[in-house]
């Protein structure tokens, strides 16, 4: 292993990349993008607007559940009107004047509660079920008023971080993670791809440099920007710069303001360890492909599992048990809880879990840098 | 055609640059490279001439140790291939141009030195000047025309000084003026002492080398210089002669 070699492909790599705008975008300007706009719908999100048609088939009895469930339902902001039978409630939701319908008849036995039967749309199933639970919480709220007994208050604390409201604070760990394995895998893939059908390998090959060196070089290389692009990015999530008021424009803040109550830097080594090996990744699989448009076929095949099954956008303890063996094997899981761990827990390096996170995503770093080392042989063809 | 007398190749004395000893290569059922020997001597220019699928290529990938022989053994300078620190001795330029487009002319020079374990503006700049592409020094490779990358791809061989240097159709789309230039630098090069191989299937060039070596389907089927082909084959073209001797006629000196 010759230094002098591996700093002449760490220094030719960053070259290339520097001169390379639209990658330049791709690594600091898209996550940006993406990141401010997911923790924008997280926290801006509206709250369904509820436009009920109520109609009443219960006597006497269910006129009064229904006017005390409408104005529990206009309390929390919906309009309530009512009308007569159930086929006039179901054309309204049809012509979407209604959103969505609570029809009320009197209990089967006799002496039982009344049976209420909630109509919507269907074409939205999770926008049904905003609206169901929205009638939820008004009935709960109106039987809570009629008995007049008081509900109870649940209080939640947590033994790591507190409790917040904030979604984008678990999201935010798995989005910066995501971002620098799946960017830094394209470039590397498509910059190691070119190497090999653009003959610069060959004549590379025919030279004294070593594979080993030449996986060294490009991780170093892509390495530096990885960690530049995580740097930022860690800025922009955790930062929070108010910027007064100036002139006809308001004041605003730059930055995603996530708390977080670990060490920066270490979760930093988090996201280096996981890039490294996004780079020997990118390295091994550009061996399969033949064109740019393969490196990009490999996204599916390689980078969505990953999405699906490391805790990015489902919680992986609501994972089917039959899937649980897979989540042990992807790395970008380890990175993703390591993450977590020291933004919402605090961990430090004393912390087994820490430990366990870093240690696999070493492991994995070192045998993808292995195995792509081997990719580059020597007797191609 | 001038030869040194030190580097005489009947001299005893002065060992081959390099040799091929039984070489044999296959693809599945394709023998590529089919039992190959001879010897190179130091300081010439030999003409490797051959159709297009002929072995040429994979025979220079044998003698650099880019691919490994089915059988058989190459040495390069008395070295066995393949063999790592012996690299910084030769010199290659691939078929295609085999340069970083996103770099300028000189990070890539600067770049093929330090592998090759020369450092520094100095190398460069020699190798620019071989080429005579030094007021291009800080362009882009992307903006160059297709000539100037193939002279930068000869450079990026020559940036170490290698005593032997393999050149694999390095007049392919080349214009002939530059053709001309270039054959200028690969015997001025051997003039120096640079043993040179150089590949082509344009006949025009073979009589530009000191000795030929006709290839066909992976053997070596004539060696000789122009002039003793030309009489081997009864011919005063060279065209003809290699279709005449493009059969089993041993050609020997």
């Amino acid at each position: 292993m010759s230094r002098r070699r591996v700093v002449a492909l760490f220094r030719r790599v960053v070259s290339e990349i520097r001169r390379d705008r639209p990658s330049l975008a791709l690594l600091f300007i898209a996550p940006i993008v993406i990141t401010g706009l997911v923790t924008f719908i997280l926290r801006e999100s509206q709250v369904p607007q509820v436009t009920a048609v109520v109609v009443n088939l219960a006597g006497p009895r269910g006129q009064a559940v229904g006017d005390a469930l409408g104005a529990a339902l206009r309390t929390g902001g919906a309009t309530v009107t009512d009308v007569a039978d159930e086929g006039v409630a179901r054309a309204s939701i049809a012509d979407t004047s209604a959103s969505v319908g609570i029809v009320l008849r009197a209990g089967a036995a006799t002496g039982s509660a009344l049976d209420i039967t909630v109509i919507t749309n269907g074409l939205d199933p999770s926008g049904d079920a905003g609206q169901v639970s929205a009638v939820q919480r008004s009935v709960l709220a109106a039987v809570t008023s009629a008995s007049g007994t008081a509900m109870p208050v649940i209080d939640h604390t947590t033994v790591y971080g507190t409790p917040t409201d904030d979604p984008v604070t678990t999201f935010a760990p798995a989005i910066v993670a995501f971002f620098a394995y799946f960017f830094v895998y394209i470039l590397t893939g498509v910059s190691f791809l070119r190497e090999r059908t653009g003959g610069t390998l060959e004549r590379l090959m025919a030279t004294p440099v070593t594979r080993g060196e030449v996986v060294l070089g490009y991780t170093l290389g892509f390495g530096l920007f990885a960690t530049i692009q995580v740097a930022v990015l860690m800025l922009w999530a955790l930062g929070s710069l108010h910027v007064g008021a100036l002139g006809p424009l308001p004041a605003f803040s730059i930055g995603l303001g996530i708390a977080a109550n670990g060490s920066p830097i270490l979760a930093f080594v988090v996201v280096v360890l996981l890039a490294v090996g996004a780079v020997s990744l990118g390295i091994f699989l550009s061996t399969f492909a033949r064109t740019e448009l393969q490196i990009i076929q490999f996204i599916p095949i390689v980078l969505a599992p990953q999405f699906l099954l490391s805790g990015v956008l489902f919680p992986v303890s609501s994972l089917p048990s039959i899937l649980r063996p897979l989540v042990a094997i992807m790395p970008l899981n380890y990175a993703v809880d390591g993450l977590r761990q020291v933004f919402i827990r605090g961990a430090d390096l004393g912390v087994p879990a820490l430990q366990l996170d870093l240690v696999v995503l070493g492991i994995v770093a070192a045998f993808f840098a292995t195995i792509a080392a081997f990719t580059i042989r020597r007797d191609v063809v | 055609m001038a030869l040194h007398a030190e580097l005489d190749p009947d001299d005893v004395d002065s060992p081959p640059a390099i040799g091929a000893h039984g070489l044999v290569k296959t693809f599945g059922t394709l023998r590529a490279v089919d039992d190959v020997t001879f010897d190179l001597a130091p300081g010439r220019i030999y003409g490797l001439l051959g159709p297009n699928g002929s072995g040429k290529t994979t025979l220079i990938r044998l003698l650099t140790g880019l691919a490994l022989p089915t059988s058989g053994w190459a040495e390069v300078l008395g070295t066995r291939m393949p063999s790592r620190p012996n690299l910084a001795r030769i010199g290659y330029m691939t078929q295609s141009d085999g340069v970083y487009a996103a770099l300028t002319v000189a990070e890539n020079l600067r770049f093929f030195g330090a592998v090759y374990g020369v450092e520094g503006d100095e190398p460069v700049g020699h190798a620019l000047e071989i080429v005579d592409l030094a007021d291009r020094r800080s362009s882009i490779v992307g903006t160059l025309s297709g000539g100037q990358r193939r002279r930068l791809s000869l450079a990026c061989a020559l940036v170490h000084r290698p005593p032997v240097l393999f050149l694999d159709e390095p007049t392919v789309g080349v214009d002939p003026l530059l053709r001309v230039q270039f054959w200028a630098h690969f015997r001025a090069l051997s003039d120096a002492g640079t043993t040179i191989v150089v590949s082509s299937h344009v006949m025009d060039e073979a009589d530009r080398c000191d000795e030929l070596l006709f290839v066909r389907s992976g053997k070596i089927t004539a060696r000789g210089t122009g002039q003793e082909i030309r009489v081997r084959a009864g011919t005063a073209d060279l065209e003809q002669a290699f279709l005449r001797l493009g059969g089993n006629v041993e050609v020997t000196r």
